[in-house]
Formats: C-alpha cells, sequence, structure tokens
C-alpha cells in the first residue's frame, strides 16, 4: 500500500532539509565544494545552507595553530655553529588560496611547507649575524626578521605567519663537552685564585705582625737600657757623695773590706817582716815608735 | 512543541485535514461514468489521510464508511500513550538543555555552532540542539613545566648564556583562565603554546644574561621578567590566560661542572680561613711582643730599684761608720785595722821573718819553693 511509503519519504525529506543546511563551529572555518570547486567560502561562525548532496561542507581550523620546528644546525657568519629551533603561530586567513595550494593535504601539508619555509628563513637570517648577536637584546630583532620573511613566503599559502620565537640556541652537541672543559678550567682558575689571594693577604699580616713585634721589643730593649744606664748613673752619684766626705777614710776602710774579702782563709800565705804594724807590740810592751804613715 | 519532531519537521497537519475533506466532497457526487474507480481512489486517499492525523496528531476519526477499517490502532498511538510519551520527551529535553556550572567553571554557549554567551555559576538554560555548552573550568591553577627531561644527551634545560656558559634551568609557569571563549576559540592548543612562548622567553633573558649573575643574585629578576614576557605575549594572541606566577626552581651551572664550581667555593672557605688564620697569628705575635716589652720594662726598673737601694745602704753604711769615726778617729782605726787583720792573718800561712829588709846582708835569703804553693803567687813580705 503506498500508504507505508509516506514514512520513508518523510525521513528522505528530512535527509534532504538535513543536508542542505550545515553548522560551522566558533572555532572553524569552512569551504562549500561543489565537485572539486570552491562555490563559497563561510568564514563567519553558524548556520549555513548548501545544495543537499551536491555539494560537501569541508572544515578548516581558525583558531591560531603552533608549529614548532625540528632544531636544526646553522652556521652563523662567524662560523660558531649553534642548534636552533623555533615555534611559530599560523592560522589560516585566505581559505580559498589554502585549499588551491595546499589541497586536500589540509593542515597537515600546510605545515610541512610552512616548516621548510621557517627553516629557510631561519638559515639566511642567522647565517647573516655573528653567534654573539643571537645571545644579546638583537634577538627579538632577528625574530622579528624571521618572522617577516616567512611571513611573506607563506602568504602565497593563503596562512597569517603570526610570529616565529627562537626556542633553542644552543651549541651542537659536540661542542657541549669543549664548553664543559672549558667552564671547568674557568672555575679552576678562580679557585686557585682565590687561594693566591689568601696567601697573599696572610702572609702580609704575618710579616706586619712580625715587624711589629721586633720594633716593640727592641724599643723596650732601648728604654731598659736607659733606665739601667740612669740608675748606674744615680748609683755613681750616690756613691760619690758619701764617700767623697773624706776619701782617704773610704780608701781606709773599703780597703779593710777588700783585704777580709780577697785573702780567705786557706788560699794565702804571706811572709813577713815583724815591722809590720800588726805586729807593733810583739816584741815589747812599749809604745813604738812613731812611724811615718803608711 | 513536543510532539512536532524538531524545527524542520513540517507540521502540517492542519492543511492536510483541510484537503482531505475538499477532495472528499469533489467525490461526493458521483458521476455515472465514473463509477467505482473514483471511489476507490477516495478511499485510498483517506486512508493516508487518516493515518497521518493518527501518528501526528492523535486526532484520527474513524472514517464514516468504515466500520472497523481504521480499527483501534496499535496501542501506542492512543491517546493517553502519546500524552505520556510526549512528556517523556519533554522531560529528556530539558534535562539536555538545563545544565550546571560550578563556582570554578564557567560556561561557553554557541548558537547554532557561533559564540552567543557565556554562562555563571548556578543553572544555565541551553536549548537543546540548538544550543550546546561547553564548560571550562577556570579558576583551577594549572602548571606548564619547563626544562625538566632529557633530550638524547641533553637535559632539556640546559641553556646558553651571553658569555657562551651553559646553565640548568628548571621552572613552572603557573596560570589560569581569565576569559573563556577567548581560550576555546583563539589558540589551538593553548598549553602547548603557553610552554613554548615560556622555554622561548626564559632562554631569551637567559641569552641576555652572564652567567654569574644568574647563578647567584637574578633569580627574583629573572622570575619577574619571565613572567612580565609571557604574559604580554599571550595576550597579544588574545589568548584569555591569566599568569598568576612563575617558579623558578633551579638556576644552576650543567651537572658535568658543578663540581667545578663547589670547588671554587671550597677555595673561597680556604682563602677565608687563610686569612683568619694570619691574623690570629698576629693577635698573637703583637700581644708577646708587648709583654715582652713589659718584661723588659719591669725588669730594668727592678734593676734600677736595686741599684740604687744598694747604693744608698752602702752609703749610708759607711756614713754611719764615718759620724762615728770622726768622733774619735786614732781609736777607731786602730781598732778597725786591728779586727780586720786579725781575721786575715788568722787564715793564711805565715812566715815571719826578721830583718830582711835593710843592708847588712846578715839575714836569710828568703827560699821560696813557689812551686809547693798551689795557690797564686804572694808578694814577698815586706810592708814599708
Amino acid at each position: 500500500m503506498r500508504a507505508a511509503y509516506i514514512l520513508p519519504a518523510i525521513f528522505v525529506l528530512g535527509a534532504v532539509v538535513v543536508s542542505s543546511m550545515f553548522i560551522v563551529d566558533e572555532r572553524k572555518k569552512a569551504l562549500v565544494m561543489q565537485f572539486g570547486q570552491v562555490k563559497q567560502v563561510v568564514s563567519e561562525p553558524g548556520l549555513g545552507f548548501k545544495i543537499p548532496f551536491i555539494q560537501e561542507v569541508v572544515t578548516y581550523e581558525d583558531r591560531i595553530l603552533g608549529l614548532p620546528t625540528q632544531p636544526i644546525e646553522v652556521t652563523p657568519a662567524d662560523d660558531r655553529r649553534l642548534v636552533v629551533d623555533a615555534f611559530a603561530r599560523w592560522r589560516i586567513t585566505d581559505l580559498q588560496q589554502f585549499r588551491e595550494a595546499v589541497g586536500v593535504g589540509g593542515e597537515d601539508a600546510a605545515r610541512s611547507r610552512l616548516d621548510r619555509i621557517i627553516n629557510a628563513a631561519i638559515r639566511e637570517v642567522m647565517g647573516g649575524v655573528p653567534s654573539t648577536a643571537v645571545l644579546s637584546e638583537d634577538r627579538t630583532a632577528l625574530m622579528n626578521r624571521i618572522r617577516d620573511m616567512a611571513r611573506k613566503e607563506a602568504a602565497n599559502l593563503g596562512v597569517e605567519v603570526i610570529d616565529v620565537r627562537l626556542t633553542r640556541t644552543d651549541l651542537p652537541e659536540q661542542n657541549l663537552d669543549a664548553t664543559f672543559a672549558r667552564m671547568r678550567a674557568e672555575r679552576q682558575r678562580e679557585a686557585a685564585d682565590e687561594i693566591a689571594r689568601g696567601n697573599e693577604a696572610a702572609q702580609r699580616v704575618r710579616a706586619a705582625a712580625d715587624r711589629e713585634r721586633v720594633e716593640v721589643t727592641s724599643e723596650a730593649r732601648k728604654n731598659a737600657e736607659v733606665i739601667r744606664g740612669e740608675a748606674d748613673g744615680e748609683r755613681n752619684k750616690i756613691y760619690a757623695e758619701a764617700f767623697g766626705r773624706d776619701p782617704e777614710f773610704f780608701a781606709f776602710t773599703r780597703s779593710l773590706t777588700s783585704y777580709e774579702r780577697a785573702l780567705q782563709s786557706g788560699n794565702s800565705s804571706i811572709v813577713m817582716s815583724p815591722d809590720s804594724t800588726f805586729f807593733d807590740y810583739l816584741g815589747s810592751d812599749k809604745a813604738p815608735e812613731a812611724k811615718p804613715a803608711p | 512543541m513536543a510532539g512536532n519532531g524538531g524545527p524542520w519537521g513540517g507540521g502540517s497537519g492542519p492543511d492536510d485535514e483541510n484537503r482531505g475533506k475538499d477532495e472528499g466532497r469533489k467525490g461526493g457526487p458521483r458521476r455515472p461514468g465514473e463509477g467505482p474507480q473514483i471511489p476507490e481512489i477516495d478511499e485510498l486517499v483517506r486512508k493516508g489521510q487518516e493515518q497521518l492525523r493518527v501518528l501526528m496528531g492523535g486526532r484520527g476519526n474513524r472514517p464514516p464508511s468504515n466500520g472497523g477499517a481504521g480499527g483501534p490502532g496499535p496501542q501506542i498511538f492512543s491517546r493517553q500513550g502519546l500524552a505520556l510519551g510526549a512528556m517523556a520527551a519533554a522531560a529528556l529535553w530539558a534535562y539536555m538543555s538545563f545544565y550546571t556550572v560550578k563556582p570554578e567553571e564557567r560556561s561557553v554557549e554557541l548558537f547554532l555552532g557561533e559564540f552567543s554567551a557565556v554562562g555563571n555559576p548556578g543553572l544555565n538554560f541551553a536549548p537543546w540542539p540548538v544550543v550546546k555548552a561547553e564548560i571550562v573550568q577556570v579558576t583551577g591553577e594549572r602548571t606548564t613545566e619547563v626544562g625538566a627531561g632529557e633530550a638524547g644527551q641533553m637535559d632539556m634545560g640546559l641553556m646558553l648564556t651571553r658569555d657562551q656558559n651553559i646553565v640548568d634551568i628548571e621552572f613552572q609557569v603557573v596560570w589560569n583562565i581569565e576569559d573563556p571563549a577567548k581560550f576555546l576559540f583563539n589558540l589551538a592548543d593553548p598549553e602547548d603554546t603557553i610552554k613554548a612562548v615560556s622555554e622561548s622567553a626564559m632562554r631569551d633573558i637567559i641569552a641576555r644574561s652572564e652567567l654569574a649573575p644568574v647563578l647567584n643574585k637574578d633569580r627574583g629578576r629573572i622570575s619577574t621578567d619571565l613572567f612580565a614576557a609571557v604574559q604580554s605575549t599571550l595576550d597579544s594572541y588574545d589568548a584569555g590566560i591569566n599568569l598568576v606566577r612563575v617558579n623558578l626552581a633551579k638556576a644552576d651551572p650543567p651537572k658535568d661542572v658543578i663540581d667545578a664550581f663547589r670547588q671554587v667555593q671550597a677555595a673561597q672557605q680556604e682563602r677565608d680561613k687563610l686569612e683568619k688564620e694570619a691574623e690570629a697569628y698576629a693577635n698573637t705575635t703583637t700581644a708577646g711582643a708587648r709583654g715582652q716589652a713589659a718584661q723588659l720594662n719591669e725588669e730594668a726598673e727592678a734593676y734600677r730599684a736595686q741599684v740604687i737601694n744598694e747604693a744608698q745602704g752602702e752609703a749610708s753604711r759607711f756614713l754611719a761608720v764615718y759620724n762615728e769615726y770622726v768622733k774619735a778617729p786614732d781609736v777607731t782605726r786602730k781598732r778597725m785595722y786591728l779586727e780586720t787583720m786579725e781575721k786575715v792573718l788568722g787564715g793564711m800561712n805565715k812566715v815571719i821573718l826578721d830583718g830582711v829588709e835593710g843592708g847588712q846582708g846578715q839575714g836569710v835569703v828568703p827560699y821560696l819553693p813557689l812551686n809547693e804553693l798551689v795557690k797564686p803567687a804572694v808578694p814577698a813580705g815586706g810592708t814599708n
């Protein structure tokens, strides 16, 4: 019964209706293709319409995409090789041109082409500057030059290169060991320098201390001698004042003391004449004749 | 609304009904010539419309000529069944159209794919399937690490400085989402972008610095500069990302050379030690010298005191004796002489010879056995 065909007919109608509409997400843009030819470029998100079945919709990423490049070795102007990689940000701007440039390869094809473009730009810009420019304030200027160069090339792809930032700018792995060896040698030099300075300072201090010691002690000795000299002088003065009252009496008493000290018992012999004063009364008990004073 | 089958479905029940009635009327006055065929078509058309009506509106009229052709129909299409189904569908639709947003989240609503609104925390309405909502966690902090890990022989965090030295950096960038719409719609891979931007900015900062400041003093400055650079770059992409902070976890020499750096530190401490030892020596020496000087001084003073005292003692002793002597000189003299000589001569070997002096020669010729006298020679006798 033909009534049974109504349901499928409704479904078919629904399918046709559905097939004539499409939604483009905020994050995407789309092309409406008819037998391989671009009929519509849909850059705004929302609801869109097309001829059902005959036309198909191909969507592309509308957001900013990132492209990290593989590290490449570049030779700057001073021949000090560097390993460089970068991170580029890009987005599809001219969808039709993009499609014409990359065909069905889509984003992947675009990525590999962009990679080549950027690497070429890096090599060219880096080749013209010395490696020290990369390690300085000029880095930003270099990145801008790379970006501008890449931008021009990429415009043919319908793609805008928003920026290219250098990430790694390192020495090649083979040079790592050499750099480490140099760093170690510099540190050793620094360490030796520290110790040498320490020794120098120490020696200065010690020498100054020794000198001071000698100065102080010699001055002290000088003062001591002065004092002793003064003391001796004072002593002589005292003696002279005292003994000077009667020099003869001093000679007398001092001689007696000397005889006592010098002529000890047991170590002296004497041959005497009885004429000595000591023996005045030895021969007789009479007072001796006055003798001239000795 | 529930029973219409979607915005694109055609709801044309009332029209059909009218058409049906018209045709029914047309078919009414039967021309004699066309007899049985027209009623058949008529019948079919009416049956079809009936079924359609039954399907859609549940208002199926039983065709008057047919006692039971339309039949009671399958149970599911009865009035009550359809009402229940409609309510269930409405509930399902409501369930799919209302959604909650938690306080740490926001939602982004897309109307037919186009960004329409941002949903705040609470219950939100997004009629399915016209409006789709995506929920994004906004305030929670996310961390991106840079510099950890290894690639081949090289640690990922090794960076070249301005003076061609290498330093090992590890840091984290902590961020959250400021604008969920921008976050979803502007960057295709925000995490990778943040990591690449951060790494690039850090390498840029290190490439403009020399090694020593990076290792010692500049960590704070590096973190601040990095924060500013990364945030401004992300803003230039309109990424809707907000940086919370930067943690500089490590800024060290590479592990291959770190021993050499430690040696330098050890050498600095050695230098300190040498200097301190010298100072200690200096202090000891000068203190010793001062001590010695004081001692010499004291010794000299002691000598002076001793000498002067002795002299004064002797002098006053002499004066005392002298003062007594002048009172009776001869007696004192004699007495002193005799006292001393008896002591002195008492202990000596004596030989007394008479007449040794003189000219008449009858005396004795003194013979001195000098070699028997062990003690030093004594001058021969006679005085006066």
